[in-house]
């Protein structure tokens, strides 16, 4: 597998061994300071792998000598930069986490002001700056200057108790697996300030990861889920490193599928609000269609990655949308502006549980069963093209969406319910990603076919 | 001919330039790469002076060295000499200071030293050099990155307690001294009135002893920069006058009157006071006055002399055994016994004792030294020039004997010597002439200046 990828996600790899250099940090630092467009400073965090302190190292000097004041959170989420961004007032902002990847894995993640994902456009721009390596360089006597900032995570769970009735959501009792990311350090304040009795586990932050910080149900299933029952908690979480996704499992010690995370909200979320769209990407479920309709809401559905749903939540008033967010367990809500936060999606269920007087269990049991086969395949022969109009040909009788790779929506018959598939190649890793879905049993027939056609041309 | 500026230099003494478009993070950053993989994983000492660029540069070199699996010590602004002291005292690996020492406040640079916390010699910074060209660094990976670690307090009370021990600490205290400090706002800003207050019992009168602020004068300590170290001397009737340059190496002493005291006779008044503690060789450059000769001569004891440069003195002290050494060009003294290389605190701690010892003032103490009249002159450089002057210079004075160790060293039978050579950090040449006479010195002075002017 390749080790670094320079994208539009911004730089992402292995730490040393042909993966991120210090270069590459010293390159994309100084190419963001000049991308920047506004006066301000930039604020910075780090999750705590072991690489992280030679990543800031690098990002603060190629800040500072672009003239930035830098903010520097020390080990926070992402989505406490992205609020300080905004409660600063600060020029954007960097995060330096390969969030759901490997303890040797780190890459940095950029904000503009606001504290949003840069715009595909945007993220154009800072990579044509970081080719062209002309980056802006102050007078000696107009560099930059630190200001450590430790009062943020404070003010973030501030903004969440104004957001959430934190009165209705410390009686649960909730074994949380941090993955010895940045939730350690939240949630370990959140039970001292405000009385949540959360039962932390990997909550150690020395750069070693328990397991990998990914937020999927097999996660889930190897630490967390077998310790709920025995600890009689009414459930389990678990982030991933910069606490942007989150993942559970329920009362009974069931690890729930990530993909149920949006839909589980939507239901609670869309009767509630004023806007009535779903922003997701056409990766997740189409259980998201099928709860939506059942409140008049509509999923609108974007290519893959952040930089495409900021592109669509521009494209639209705030007041349209009801929420956002992925099939990985990052969700973003207009009442929390806008930012992937899982501890927000985790008191967001908590809540729902606490409205409906529900257990998880039958929260999900509320979830008309769909069922996701999903596949990935080494990306060697690059016939994409081609791979993709031979899908569309032999299988294409749906409804084609050709935004990001290929997905169809097949009709009702010969692969069941609701069936579709979508092929793509991951903005990230070199892979070709295969899913295939359907209401009810899984449509093994239709992922076999496509997976043998996708091996046969990626 | 269009002139060059040096707005960046990287060579043998390491990496200096304007910060900038020239002296960049990433600049920094790979030299700091290159020197991590020379000295292998460890810890490296890393401190600074008060210069603006300071922060930056400390982070892009702190990012370098963890990179390449060195743990790094930083020890925040300190003088470069306590920065070297403690890499040798602690068993470092190596140490970098980022101070461009007496250069204007635009400039920084990288200051390197191996594990005796000694600049690097000769054949070490060759490899450097080559090792960052060849930029191809020690690739740590991810759990065998370095960590980082702060020592703030400790390397200061360690090199003071080392001057200290060698001089007559209670005699100093029991004179009260009443001493003055010009510290141009650089590393020696509370430290150096610490030492002098606390420690030697001054009564301290201290300007621009603020390390927060810009250098208020020229950063190089010389009469036409202390004027108000003067002014100060003159309304405090201080009896004597200390400045230091931004990284607290070099160091110049004013007399009661707030005129300076050559920065040989500085020099020669310490070697003085050590030789009269303890006998041995003494290493001087070659631009150096002979008036070390002659105070060597009062206590029987040897003067060898090498190129211009702390590394190349510091490399004549190792191989000859000197109790003591410098340059009296620059106001550097280097007293091997607190550490090798040059370093204002033994300075100003054995003028004191010698003071308070004898019971004499700074000047009557400078008094007693041989008269020579020195004068030096500089001249921009231009490529190509040097030999040309060399060999003119030599034809003009068949007489003269001649030492080519570091540009052209003229001495003459009657003591009388003419020195012309290249400056080691800026696009320079220097002339420097000496002589008993003062009408003899300004004759030399205009040949050499007819020679390079020609």
């Amino acid at each position: 597998m390749a080790s670094l990828r320079i994208s539009q996600v911004g730089v992402r790899g292995v730490v040393g061994r042909g993966g991120i250099t210090a270069r590459h940090v010293l390159d994309f630092g100084a190419a963001f300071a000049t991308f920047l467009a506004t006066e301000g400073p930039v604020v910075i965090a780090r999750d705590p792998r072991a690489s992280g302190l030679m990543l800031r190292e690098g990002l603060v000097a190629a800040l500072l000598a672009a003239g930035r004041d830098v903010i520097d959170l020390g080990i926070a989420s992402t989505p406490v930069i992205q609020h300080t961004i905004r409660q600063r007032q600060a020029a954007g902002g960097v995060s330096i986490s390969a969030s759901h990847n490997a303890a040797e894995w780190n890459a940095l993640k950029f904000f503009g002001p606001v504290g949003t994902y840069l715009t595909t456009a945007e993220a154009d721009e800072l990579l044509d700056i970081y080719h062209l390596r002309r980056f802006y360089a102050a007078p000696w006597n107009k560099l930059g200057q630190v200001e450590l900032d430790s009062s943020a995570i404070d003010r973030y769970l501030d903004e969440l108790s104004e957001v959430f009735h934190f009165d209705q959501l410390r009686q649960f009792r909730v074994v949380v697996d941090c993955s010895n990311g940045t939730s350690s350090r939240i949630l370990r304040r959140l039970n001292e300030r405000f009385g949540f009795s959360l039962i932390l586990i990997n909550a150690a932050m020395d750069g070693r990861f328990a397991h990998e910080p990914s937020t999927s149900a097999r996660v889930v299933g190897l630490q967390l889920a077998p310790l709920v029952q025995p600890l009689a908690a009414d459930a389990g979480f678990l982030f991933d490193a910069d606490s942007d996704r989150v993942a559970f499992a329920t009362e009974l010690g069931e690890p729930v599928s990530e993909e149920l995370i949006l839909p589980m909200l939507s239901d609670y979320l869309l009767p509630r609000s004023e806007g009535k769209i779903v922003l997701t990407n056409l990766s997740t479920t189409s259980l998201n269609e099928e709860v939506a309709s059942w409140h008049g809401g509509k999923v609108v559905r974007v290519p893959v990655g952040r930089n495409a749903a900021i592109d669509a939540l521009n494209a639209h008033r705030p007041e349209q949308i009801a929420l956002a967010g992925e099939g990985t367990g990052a969700v973003m809500m207009p009442q929390f502006r806008f930012v992937y936060d899982g501890i927000a999606t985790m008191l967001t269920l908590l809540e729902k549980s606490a409205a409906r007087q529900q257990p998880l269990s039958q929260l999900v049991a509320a979830m008309p069963r769909y069922s996701m086969l999903k596949g990935e395949v080494p990306l060697k022969r690059h016939r994409i093209p081609q791979l993709l109009e031979l899908l569309a040909t032999a299988l294409g009788e749906g409804k084609i969406n050709r935004q990001d790779g290929l997905r169809v929506d097949l009709p009702s018959g010969r692969w069941g319910d609701n069936a579709w598939f979508h092929v793509r190649v991951s903005q990230t890793e070199p892979f070709v990603r295969v899913i295939a879905e359907a209401r009810g049993a899984a449509p093994q027939d239709l992922f076999d076919e496509v997976m043998e056609t996708t091996r046969a041309h990626a | 001919m269009t002139k060059r500026e040096h707005l960046l230099k990287i060579g043998v003494s390491g990496i200096r330039g304007v910060v900038g478009e020239f002296l960049t993070p990433a600049l920094a950053c790979a030299f700091a790469q290159a020197f991590g993989t020379y000295t292998g994983r460890g810890r490296v000492i890393l401190g600074r002076d008060t210069r603006s660029s300071g922060p930056m540069l400390e982070h892009a070199v702190t990012c370098g060295l963890l990179s390449v699996g060195c743990d790094v010590v930083q020890v925040g602004v300190l003088p470069t000499p306590t920065i070297q002291m403690y890499v040798a005292a602690t068993g470092a690996l190596g140490g970098i200071a980022l101070t461009a020492s007496h250069n204007p406040p635009e400039y920084n640079a990288l200051k390197l030293f191996n594990e005796q916390g000694q600049f690097f010699n000769h054949y070490e910074r060759g490899e450097l050099i080559d090792l960052f060209h060849q930029g191809e660094f020690t690739d740590a990976g991810n759990f065998e990155l370095g960590t980082i670690s702060q020592e703030f307090s400790t390397p200061a009370r360690m090199h003071f307690e080392r001057v200290l021990k060698c001089v007559n600490r209670e005699r100093i205290r029991q004179r009260n001294f009443h001493a003055a400090i010009d510290a141009v706002n650089g590393a020696g800003s509370i430290l150096t009135p610490h030492f002098l207050e606390h420690e030697l019992g001054c009564r301290l009168e201290a300007i621009s002893v603020d390390p927060t602020q810009p250098f208020p004068r020229e950063a190089e300590p010389t009469p036409q920069s202390l004027g108000d170290l003067k002014e100060l001397m003159k309304r405090t009737g201080a009896e004597i006058g200390f400045a230091q340059d931004p990284d607290g190496d070099r160091l110049a002493v004013a007399k009661p009157d707030g005129t300076l005291l050559d920065n040989d006779e500085v020099l020669a008044l310490v070697v003085d006071a050590v030789l009269s503690r303890m006998p041995g060789n003494v290493v001087v450059n070659l631009t150096t006055s002979s008036v070390i000769d002659e105070v060597a001569a009062w206590h029987g004891c040897k003067v060898f002399r090498s190129a211009v440069g702390e590394a190349n003195v510091v490399e004549r002290m190792l191989a000859h055994q000197a109790v003591i050494g410098g340059e009296g060009s620059n106001g550097g003294i280097i007293f091997p016994t607190v550490h090798f290389c040059r370093d204002s605190y033994t300075g100003m701690a054995f003028l004191l004792d010698r003071m308070a010892e004898t019971g004499l003032g700074i000047t009557e103490l400078a008094a007693r030294l041989p008269k020579f009249h020195r004068a030096s002159t500089k001249v921009g450089f231009q490529h190509g020039r040097l030999a040309g002057i060399i060999q003119a210079t030599e034809a003009r004075f068949p007489e003269a004997r001649a030492d080519r160790t570091d540009g052209l060293k003229l001495t003459f039978t009657d003591g009388a010597w003419l020195h012309v050579r290249s400056s080691n950090t800026e696009p320079l040449m220097r002339l420097s002439v000496e002589s008993r006479e003062a009408d003899r010195t300004q004759m030399l002075l205009k040949a050499g200046t007819d020679i390079l002017g020609s």
